[in-house]
């Protein structure tokens, strides 16, 4: 079982694509889910990314992914509906009022960072890291150290959070209750665990430093992989159809 | 009381990892788990302290099921010292790190300070100390430290001494055995046969989430059959015992040898091969040498008496 932003290997159309392609196809992606305000068009969006994620066999991944940018993006959008008074009044507030706009306006917020965030976590669970980056070197001629650091960046996520749960473990043998409270309970009692974290991620970052310097990380140059990353049709075709997305959104959104 | 009756375990309900483990641990034990890594120890040690609950079967604490606990609760009975120290070390001094437990669990009162005053003493730590800043060892024995002081009626250690040279590995587990002496359950996954020989009373081996030897330690220790099976090799003192047992049936089941030194050890066993006949005597030779590169020298090292128990039950192949 593959841990979170981890690739999953598979034959599907988005493996198949150019890495780079992947990556600025879901960019101009996330670009049309912000340029229109259309609750209908991001709905849509929506949609499309769960048809991409079934299409390669990721649906579980992205409910999960899903799951977890709705419960920050549910933050964002009660601040949305406190501070922004329009359309009908449903319910008064001290500075103001909760009204239909509002709540069509955080309800638009909730799908959009939703939507933008699929193909985006797609990418990564469909491309191999070592793929990215040597494309990215090679396509875009993003220096390696830069692309190396970008790439490794995601690499550490799940070892962070692999990290995470041992420490909250070890805490919770120590007798620390995560399992009861709220979340102002959790998060105070969450602080203190930074800092192994902290230590554990410092050594682990100087440690893979280390190891990349003794292998010659210096010497590598854009020659230094052997493999092409060609964008073919397909890769095309990809990427104009997100950027098609785009220029309706932007169209939407010009249209009111 | 720690019983395990028939107990299947699984990550995520993925991959099953214990496959039908029963055994009962009872108060003031102190246990081994040996085997291959994958075997399903640590997973065992989980159950024990509620980190993991059972798929199916049941893990009782003291007759009650870890299920009807929260892992915060089995806390106050169940102390667990994990194999990285770091993942446990979370505070900015010594002092505070042993308080932690105390404070987590409701009870930082005086009389907790007094004990933190104690184990410090204890354990020759300095109170203000950054743990960060200590070495692998001493992290290791500030993590025991911090289990130690909530004085838990049952200790797990899950491979206490991986990472550590010999003389931080004879400290932490000097410190295990005083735990011990004062009544506590001691419950260890460990990979280092020496350390199970010399600590451990009772050694459980596990293969293929499932338990294949289960006796006092010496017996274990001595079935090549099971060993090999869990991919294990005894401390090479039990293959003198059983050479000599072999050879001299007359010793079988009685200490022929008692060192405190290897010279020693090569000559008490010389003597007593002396005294058993000449074919007893290439045996002695034999003995003698393995003890001096294995397992009896690195006892004797160590400053422990080193004795050899003949046994009668096989010879070694």
């Amino acid at each position: 079982m593959s841990s979170f932003l981890e690739y999953v290997p598979g034959d599907s159309m988005l493996h198949r694509l150019n890495p780079v392609a992947k990556l600025g196809a879901a960019a101009l992606f996330a670009v049309a889910c912000f340029c229109s305000g259309s609750l209908a068009f991001l709905a849509v969006l929506l949609a499309a990314g769960f048809l991409l994620a079934a299409s390669c066999g990721m649906v579980r991944q992205t409910l999960g992914l899903a799951r977890a940018v709705l419960a920050f993006s549910l933050v964002l959008a009660v601040v949305q509906l406190l501070t922004t008074p329009a359309g009908a009044q449903l319910a008064p507030l001290p500075w103001g009022y909760i009204g239909t706009g509002g709540l069509l306006a955080a309800l638009t917020t909730v799908v959009r960072l939703v939507a933008a965030a699929i193909p985006l976590f797609l990418v990564f669970y469909a491309t191999k890291l070592n793929d990215l980056t040597n494309a990215a070197v090679k396509v875009l001629r993003v220096p390696y150290r830069y692309a190396f650091a970008f790439t490794s960046t995601v690499r550490f996520i799940p070892v962070f959070m692999n990290d995470m749960k041992g420490i909250m473990e070890a805490q919770t043998a120590r007798g620390v209750e995560f399992d009861t409270g709220g979340m102002v309970k959790k998060a105070r009692l969450m602080v203190p665990l930074c800092v192994p974290l902290l230590v554990s991620s410092v050594r682990k970052t100087n440690s893979a430093a280390i190891a990349a310097e003794v292998r010659g990380f210096n010497l590598r140059t854009v020659d230094s992989g052997y493999k092409g990353y060609p964008l073919a049709v397909r890769d095309v075709a990809a990427l104009a159809a997100c950027a098609l997305l785009v220029a309706v959104s932007v169209a939407l959104g010009a249209a009111g | 009381m720690i019983e395990f009756k028939d107990v299947r375990a699984s990550y995520e309900r993925s991959l099953p990892i214990l496959k039908g483990v029963s055994f009962a641990i009872r108060d003031g034990e102190f246990v081994a788990f040996a085997g291959t890594n994958g075997a399903g120890k640590s997973t065992a040690m989980r159950l024990v302290n509620g980190l993991l609950k059972p798929d199916a079967g049941e893990v009782l604490i003291d007759g009650v099921p870890t299920t009807a606990l929260r892992t915060s609760e089995l806390a106050r009975r169940v102390g667990f010292l994990f194999q990285n120290p770091d993942r446990q070390i979370c505070c900015s001094t010594v002092r505070e790190e042993l308080l932690f437990g105390f404070r987590a669990l409701g009870a930082a009162d005086a009389d907790a300070e007094a004990r933190v005053d104690a184990v410090i003493e204890e354990f020759g730590f300095a109170p203000d100390d950054d743990p960060f800043l200590l070495n692998r060892g001493a992290r290791q024995l500030l993590a025991l430290a911090s289990v130690a002081v909530l004085e838990p009626s049952v200790l797990v250690l899950d491979e206490p001494t991986t990472g550590l040279d010999f003389r931080e590995c004879e400290k932490v587990m000097g410190i295990v055995r005083g735990i011990h002496a004062r009544g506590a359950t001691v419950v260890m996954v460990c990979h280092d046969m020496e350390v199970v020989a010399d600590y451990a009373k009772r050694c459980i081996v596990m293969s293929d989430g499932r338990v294949v030897a289960d006796g006092p330690v010496f017996e274990v220790l001595r079935d090549h059959a099971v060993l090999g099976r869990a991919s294990l090799v005894p401390p090479q003192i039990v293959d003198i015992s059983l050479v000599l047992a072999a050879e001299s049936p007359r010793l079988a089941g009685t200490p022929v040898a008692r060192a405190n030194t290897v010279e020693e050890m090569v000559e008490a066993v010389a003597a007593e091969a002396g005294r058993a006949g000449a074919g007893a005597g290439e045996v002695a030779g034999e003995a003698g040498v393995a003890a001096a590169g294995g397992a009896a020298g690195e006892g004797a090292r160590r400053g422990h008496c080193a004795s050899v128990r003949a046994s009668k039950s096989r010879r070694v192949p």
